[in-house]
């Protein structure tokens, strides 16, 4: 009854929520640096454009690894090239 | 919308394959109105007056403001390159804003956003040598000869990941708005995803040009001085 085509996708999409896990931490990074600026803007406030710029920078630069999660996850769902590698492998044990 | 980049047409040219894609088309549609407005903006240049008004207004208005910006994060030495991303600001804007009528940007395929992190990175190169000749490549191998992998990595990854922000946020703000599109009634439909296209294309897709821009010239600016 097991159809290892179906195991596959199976496995392949709890891959694509693991690799997108990463968000919650990169999530946190950033509100810490929004945290952060908030404070200095609030000790500051004659400094904020200045402090707004660095904000930016930071929050794009603690961006990148939930992209390279999010994108991890869709070339695992839509592009993946070991799909058929899978199936064989599940085939050949089951 | 949808999630493939759909293949238009196939030009052969000498045994050769040339894919017309859906990114080309609506790269070369960006690229015509630019250029139409440039030409435009050129033409109304004979005419201009010592005080602006009206379109002249717009035109010196946000080539004053880049201009400043330039200047401000690059320096007064280094800001001749900023008509470059000037370029690159209006074109990574104005295909960020093409979503909105429901074409997909060019932006979300990774090939374009590669492109301009290329041009960044061999114009970081460039500017690295013109402007420090032999103490650039010293600076590869600093603190010590050993770490020079470690550092050739660091740079050859800049491009990368300066391709991939923007491919990945611009890509899942359509992949959002298509599951938005093909999941929902045809009764709302109307009026609810101009909320959505407001934040995924205009706000983030401003605030993503603007991240690109600035993080290349910190990149040019951290080789060349």
């Amino acid at each position: 009854m097991l159809d290892s085509l179906a195991i596959a996708i199976g496995m392949v999409h709890i891959a694509a929520a693991i690799a997108l896990l990463n968000g919650v931490t990169t999530t946190f990074g950033q509100a810490k640096i929004a945290a952060q600026a908030i404070e200095s803007i609030a000790r500051q406030p004659e400094a904020a454009d200045s402090i707004r710029t660095a904000m930016f920078i930071g929050l794009a630069l603690a961006e990148t690894s939930g992209i390279y999660g999010l994108l991890i996850a869709i070339i695992m769902l839509f592009a993946n090239p070991l799909v058929g590698t899978l199936v064989k492998l599940i085939e050949s044990t089951l | 919308m949808d999630l493939n980049i759909d293949n238009l047409l196939v030009i052969k040219i000498a045994g050769v394959e040339i894919w017309i894609t859906e990114t080309i088309f609506n790269t070369w549609l960006i690229m015509l109105l630019l250029v139409a407005l440039a030409v435009v903006a050129r033409i109304k240049l004979r005419r201009f007056k010592e005080v602006p008004t009206g379109f002249q207004n717009v035109i010196e208005a946000a080539v004053e403001l880049f201009d400043n910006f330039a200047v401000d994060t690059l320096g007064e030495k280094l800001s001749y390159i900023a008509p470059w991303f000037f370029m690159v600001f209006s074109f990574i804007l104005s295909s960020a804003w093409l979503s909105i009528f429901g074409m997909r940007a060019p932006t979300a395929d990774w090939v374009t956003t590669f492109a301009l992190a290329l041009a960044t990175f061999i114009l970081m190169i460039f500017m690295g040598f013109k402007h420090r000749r032999g103490n650039y490549l010293q600076s590869l191998f600093e603190p010590h000869p050993i770490f020079f992998p470690l550092n050739l990595i660091g740079e050859l990854a800049k491009p990368v990941s300066l391709s991939f922000r923007l491919f990945g946020n611009m890509l899942s703000g359509t992949i959002i708005l298509t599951l938005y599109y093909a999941l929902t009634p045809r009764f709302v439909q109307f009026g609810i995803p101009a909320l959505l296209h407001g934040f995924f294309d205009i706000l983030i897709g401003s605030l993503q040009t603007y991240i690109f821009v600035i993080v290349s010239l910190m990149y040019i600016k951290s080789a060349a001085e």
